[in-house]
């Protein structure tokens, strides 16, 4: 099997280092580069085709998330990890609008991001634990706060099924093929949950299942 | 000189209507003195011009009653007409010695005349009465035209010196009242000149008090003005520089020293990689134990100093945040309503943030509430702010905390208004204008001066 072509973009050299050690350590990971800012991150992705990006947020020049839009748009097969100071679900909802894949915090173990490059490799997304949890209870307060009835509930079996395969990062074939339904009725199953949890796009979904715990 | 501006009137102007008294009265004096003066002179002249007449009929009178006696034939036949001469010559004496007492010096020399022509007179009228029937028959005519008349029109002459003598005295008391007037015109004409000078000299004097004290009081309100303006400016100035140390601050915690220890956690995750003795191992873990911790306390700290939100993402996703952090932290419910969409500038969005921030600190802290609703939205040049409570309220009258003040600076330092509304008992709700107006000026850069997202 191809190792994992990685790219680092962090513009603290010590910590770069330190992951880079980490992550070549593992059998199946190469580091194929390492970028101290947004830019620099641009160049470098086109010259290395990385599978994976490893992205801190505040950098100079560009940062992370301005970085993560441009190269999901350019290369939609590449994947981008977030790894920041920050678990604000502010910054966690853009990075995932940007088309982030992962989002761990910095205070993550190394088993963390081992998994998350596993998981964006193979089209899933994957959280932080503490980011999980962070989401899960803010969004249970939330609804707490609003005296809301909670909309899963709406959310019929299949759609409950249909929800997680699209938070997991599946596209709409792959779920067809998965469950051995047509890709109208799938397409069909989509807009009515995206019309009863009154979300609009993926990395909505995304954080959404996020915070009902669906997916981690 | 530091004078009270009252002393300085009741000076001036009781100095003033002195001076007009005083002119005043003296000349009502001395025209009373004068109007005396007057009318002493001319009774007087009245008197003695009456006195000379008296004198003169007496005279006149005698002489007819004389040439009466002596037509008698008889001595006998004249006794009723001798009578009446002796009668008007005893009349005619008083009034000599009447006139004598007020004698003018230019008068004595006719008098005398007059008096001794007189005493002749009589005497010659005397010598009549004691002619026999013959000597009357035979002298009468000739005493008549030679004697009685000449001497009689010899008197009636001086009493007519006389009376132009008194006359004369009398233009000469005019003469005296006239220059006394003319002493009354001059002290007049000095007095009137005087109160002028003296009124205009002390309306000059309180004028000019009068405006060095306007003076000194706008000299005295432009430098309370100029204190309190450069008080507001400095105030503006350290809130600024306040709020820019802790966005410095923040972002220092949050990329270097959290980054730090986030390399100290990815190396000791790579020395725990390495079959660490087991002895060593335990110790690697505390140390990862130790830097996760100190990566969540550099956090919260930043975040608590200035939310990175606010920077990066603008104004409602820090208010997110921090009604997140309080319900959280308080258990209170915090329900947040922002209706901005678009970039505030700069002092906007930390002003009205820091008021959300505070607010929500005093309803958790002194008043107990159990829920506090924040509404943020944007009106044509403006945005409106309210943060309502359901807590113990407190009397705004009474009641005016740091942190109250804190909040009302910062508000009018953006030329906004701030009301609070509150009842002990009854909640409270802070309702907050801020104006737009200066988008338009130098305040248009409402992006973060030191992005990094």
């Amino acid at each position: 099997m191809e190792p994992i072509r990685i790219l680092l973009s962090d513009d603290h050299n010590i910590l770069r280092d330190g992951m880079r050690l980490l992550l070549e350590r593992q059998a199946g990971f190469v580091v194929v580069g390492e970028a101290s800012d947004g830019r620099e991150t641009l160049d470098l992705v086109q010259n290395h085709q990385p599978d994976v990006v490893v992205m801190d947020i505040a950098m100079p020049n560009m940062n992370g998330i301005e970085a993560t839009r441009r190269i999901t748009e350019k290369h939609p097969q590449m994947s981008v990890v977030i790894l920041s100071m920050h678990y604000d679900e502010s910054y966690v909802i853009r990075s995932l609008k940007a088309g982030a894949r992962a989002y761990l915090l910095k205070d993550a173990l190394k088993s963390e991001l081992i998994a998350a490059i596993h998981a964006v490799t193979e089209g899933r997304s994957f959280f932080s634990p503490k980011i999980s949890r962070i989401l899960q209870e803010d969004y249970v307060q939330a609804l707490g706060r609003k005296g809301a009835d909670d909309s899963y509930d709406l959310l019929t079996d299949r759609e409950r099924e249909i929800l997680q395969l699209v938070a997991e990062g599946k596209t709409n074939k792959e779920i067809a093929n998965t469950l051995g339904l047509s890709l109208y009725t799938v397409d069909t199953h989509r807009t009515h949950i995206l019309q009863k949890l009154n979300l609009h796009s993926v990395p909505e979904v995304i954080l959404y299942a996020v915070r009902k715990g669906i997916i981690s | 000189m530091r004078q009270r501006p009252w002393l300085v009137l009741v000076g001036g102007f009781g100095g003033l209507l002195l001076l007009m008294a005083a002119a005043e009265t003296g000349a009502l004096l001395f025209l009373n003195s004068l109007r005396h003066s007057g009318n002493t002179l001319q009774s007087h002249f009245l008197a003695r011009n009456r006195t000379l007449e008296q004198i003169r009929s007496d005279i006149y009178l005698s002489g007819t009653f004389a040439r009466d006696s002596l037509l008698a034939p008889e001595i006998s036949g004249s006794r009723a007409q001798i009578a009446a001469i002796e009668g008007l010559r005893k009349e005619t004496e008083t009034s000599l010695e009447h006139y004598a007492q007020s004698l003018e010096p230019e008068e004595t020399k006719p008098f005398q005349a007059l008096r001794s022509e007189i005493e002749a007179y009589w005497k010659v009228l005397d010598r009549t009465f004691s002619w026999t029937a013959e000597e009357r028959n035979k002298q009468r005519f000739a005493f008549f035209y030679d004697e009685l008349i000449p001497r009689r029109t010899s008197m009636l002459q001086i009493a007519d010196r006389i009376a132009g003598l008194n006359e004369e005295s009398l233009k000469r008391g005019d003469e005296k009242l006239g220059a006394l007037f003319g002493r009354l015109q001059l002290w007049l004409m000095l007095m009137i000149p005087v109160t002028l000078l003296g009124g205009a000299a002390l309306a000059g004097r309180t004028i000019f008090h009068i405006l060095r004290l306007e003076g000194e009081i706008e000299r005295r309100l432009d430098e309370s003005v100029q204190a309190r303006t450069g008080l507001q400016e400095l105030s503006a100035k350290m809130l600024r520089a306040q709020e820019e140390e802790r966005r410095a601050l923040s972002r220092e915690l949050h990329d270097e020293v959290g980054q730090s220890f986030s390399a100290v956690l990815m190396e000791t995750e790579n020395l725990l990689d390495l079959d660490p003795s087991a002895e060593a191992r335990p110790r690697l873990e505390s140390l990862r134990g130790i830097a996760e911790k100190g990566i969540n306390e550099i956090r919260n700290m930043a975040l608590l100093l200035r939310p990175s939100m606010l920077d990066d993402f603008g104004l409602v996703p820090a208010l997110d945040w921090q009604a997140r952090e309080t319900a959280k932290r308080t258990g209170m419910h915090v329900q947040l309503n922002s209706e901005i969409t678009d970039e505030l500038p700069e002092e906007h969005k930390t002003c009205i943030y820091r008021i959300v921030q505070e607010a929500l600190n005093n309803c958790a802290r002194h008043a107990q509430a159990n829920t506090v609703q924040v509404a943020v939205r944007r009106e044509t040049g403006k945005i409106l702010l309210s943060v309502l409570d359901d807590g113990s309220g407190f009397d705004p009258q009474r009641v005016r905390g740091l942190g109250l003040l804190g909040m009302e600076e910062r508000v009018r330092h953006l030329g906004g208004t701030f009301e609070i509304d509150s009842q002990p008992g009854r909640g409270t709700k802070l309702d907050i204008v801020l104006p737009l107006a200066r988008l338009n000026g130098n305040h248009k850069n409402g992006t973060n001066p030191h992005p990094s997202v």
